[in-house]
């Protein structure tokens, strides 16, 4: 498995080796026949002609792969979905980015798309929280509200026609993201749900999983209607007083950690699996710093096999 | 590097002050090291350390020379570290001069010793073939080649560890009458003389944040310093060598306190390397 350096012994190596494997025989096997890497042929019917997506050539009549992925249909078109590729946005997606440049009237944010997104101040709920028209002052505001590096969490709105991302966040569950750390994962292993704001309210900590792969660990903010952000200024700058409290850190740093092993082992970030990972390292008595230990990855590596067991058996119980 | 947001940089700094940081670590814990050695085949000895996401290669290459005119019983030993541009896109080009350069001024302190060889980690009098004629020089390179904070002191174990896995060829000197007093080397390529590496130093970095001081910081935790003090300590506790680096002075009180932290983190560190070498040799008998 490629980026995943641990320093194994003889036995841990063996059950890493084993769970892995069983895994990949759980696999469906209609998984494994549309994953196709460079060169490989793409079955199509000749007949129903088709549409030659992205990753996709013609090589002597036959269709084959330029990439390595996953192959989808839909109607006629044919594309390879790329992994570890940068993530592809869709409308509607949540996303954290991070703020790189404050230009007239707009934020660029980092979000790991091949592009920088753009979030309008005239697509954002301002501060007071009234609707009303976007004066010259508030433009001059603008850095009162996000500065360069905050970390925020906004909504896809839609891709311009040039092809540019514009962004929204025009409800108070979208801002500014403070107090917590922000990880990196693939972006692929954010699957798009119902959910990605998680409140989770017996560790008092807030996580996101933005569709970008960026996740947010934090400590939980109640969501006010009038957010007083020169009070939060003032707070920042006698420090000791407003640390975050020990217990929110350890399961902050507990949930964090859960994130780090389960998308180096290349498992999909759900939020049962993250708190089911943080909630097992708890009973087995694991420290926060021996999660990212290499006994704890094969135990959650043992976990995830046995669960997916379990789910087919279930599975083909109820049949 | 990417830039912190406020609110990132007060739960950075809050957990150091905690002393739970952001992967859980306590202030005085390392972060798991992965240690390889042998991959670079054309070198006499060579390592790749891993420390979280830090990772750098160390090589050593020895290579016969004369000795200088003023220490004809010395052999010679030169360090030099360079940053690839994959570790980060500011050190293409000349990007990477300053800090490379940095690092190789500290590395060359804290490990040669003083002028006079005393407190070197590779006992130079035994770098010698034949006094005044010959020597030999050990060129040791390290490589970044990704960075995440604590480039000194994954420089240095690297180097270590280099160190431990470098074989000398064996040489028999013949003196004869028709060259001039000048010496005849054979060097044997297949018998190999292993180094004394006991006495090689580990550096443990303490980064000041705040009031607190911690090991093996990240980047992040980096970009919070104040100061930070690398202090090179070998097997019995003995300081070898002192850099510190960072705008910020640091008071004297704080530094003795400073060092008999390190001394105490770094017999751990030294155990916890030994284990870690040991292991790796096994692995690259198989």
């Amino acid at each position: 498995m490629r980026d995943l350096h641990l320093p194994l012994n003889q036995t841990q190596r063996v059950r890493l080796e084993a769970a892995l494997h069983e895994l990949q025989s759980l696999a469906p096997a209609a998984a494994s026949a549309a994953s196709v890497t460079v060169a490989d042929n793409i079955p199509v019917n000749q007949e129903d002609n088709i549409l030659k997506g992205h990753g996709t050539s013609d090589h002597d009549g036959e269709v084959v792969a330029t990439l390595c992925g996953v192959v989808e249909r839909v109607n006629k078109l044919v594309y390879v979905r790329t992994l570890r590729a940068r993530y592809k946005p869709e409308v509607g997606d949540i996303i954290v980015g991070r703020v790189i440049e404050i230009a007239p009237k707009r934020w660029r944010l980092e979000i790991n798309f091949s592009q920088d997104a753009v979030l309008m101040l005239s697509s954002m709920n301002l501060p007071d929280g009234i609707q009303r028209r976007r004066t010259a002052v508030d433009e001059l505001n603008m850095r009162s509200i996000f500065e360069e590096n905050d970390v925020v969490c906004a909504e896809v709105r839609g891709f311009q026609h040039d092809g540019s991302l514009h962004l929204q966040a025009r409800s108070q569950k979208y801002g500014k993201l403070q107090r917590g750390q922000l990880l990196t994962v693939p972006a692929y292993l954010v699957k798009r749900r119902k959910q990605h704001f998680h409140h989770l309210e017996q560790y008092d900590v807030d996580l996101i999983l933005g569709c970008n792969g960026f996740v947010w660990v934090g400590q939980h903010v109640l969501v006010r209607e009038n957010t007083e952000s020169k009070e939060d200024k003032q707070k920042l700058s006698d420090e000791v007083d407003t640390f975050t409290p020990i217990e929110t850190r350890k399961h902050i740093c507990r949930l964090a950690n859960a994130v780090r092993v389960l998308s180096a082992l290349g498992f999909t970030l759900t939020i049962e699996l993250i708190i089911q990972t943080a909630e097992a390292s708890l009973s087995s008595n694991v420290e926060i710093n021996d999660m990212l230990g290499a006994e704890f990855y094969v135990q959650t590596a043992e976990r995830e096999a046995r669960r997916r067991a379990d789910l087919l058996r279930k599975k083909n119980g109820a049949r | 590097m990417v830039g912190l947001s406020e609110g990132e940089k007060h739960f950075i700094r809050g957990g150091i002050a905690q002393d739970l940081r952001a992967d859980g670590r306590t202030r005085l814990q390392f972060r798991p090291v992965i240690v390889e050695t042998g991959v670079i085949p054309q070198a006499n000895g060579s390592a790749r350390v891993r420390l979280g996401a830090t990772e750098v290669i160390a090589s050593v290459k020895a290579e016969l020379g004369k000795p200088t005119v003023l220490h004809p019983d010395k052999g010679k030993v030169s360090i030099y570290v360079d940053c690839s541009p994959t570790a980060a896109p500011i050190f293409e080009g000349r990007g990477s001069e300053d800090l490379s350069a940095e690092l190789s001024v500290a590395l060359q302190r804290c490990l040669l010793g003083g002028k006079s060889g005393a407190g070197a980690a590779i006992d130079l009098s035994s770098l010698i073939v034949l006094e005044g004629k010959a020597c030999w020089d050990l060129y040791v390179d390290g490589l970044v080649v990704s960075s995440d904070g604590n480039l000194v002191d994954a420089l240095a174990a690297a180097i270590k560890v280099a160190l431990s896995d470098t074989g000398i060829p064996k040489v028999n000197v013949s003196l004869n009458a028709e060259t001039d007093g000048e010496p005849e080397v054979d060097v044997s390529d297949e018998e190999f003389l292993q180094f004394d590496t006991s006495s090689v130093p580990v550096i443990v970095t303490l980064t000041k944040v705040g009031k607190h001081y911690i090991v093996d910081a990240t980047s992040e935790e980096e970009s919070q310093m104040s100061s930070a003090l690398s202090v090179s300590v070998n097997r019995r506790g003995q300081i070898c060598g002192l850099t510190k680096r960072g705008g910020t002075g640091l008071d004297p009180t704080i530094i003795f306190d400073m060092i008999s932290v390190a001394k105490h983190v770094s017999q751990r560190f030294i155990s916890l390397l030994d284990s870690e070498i040991a292991a790796a040799e096994v692995v690259a008998d198989e």
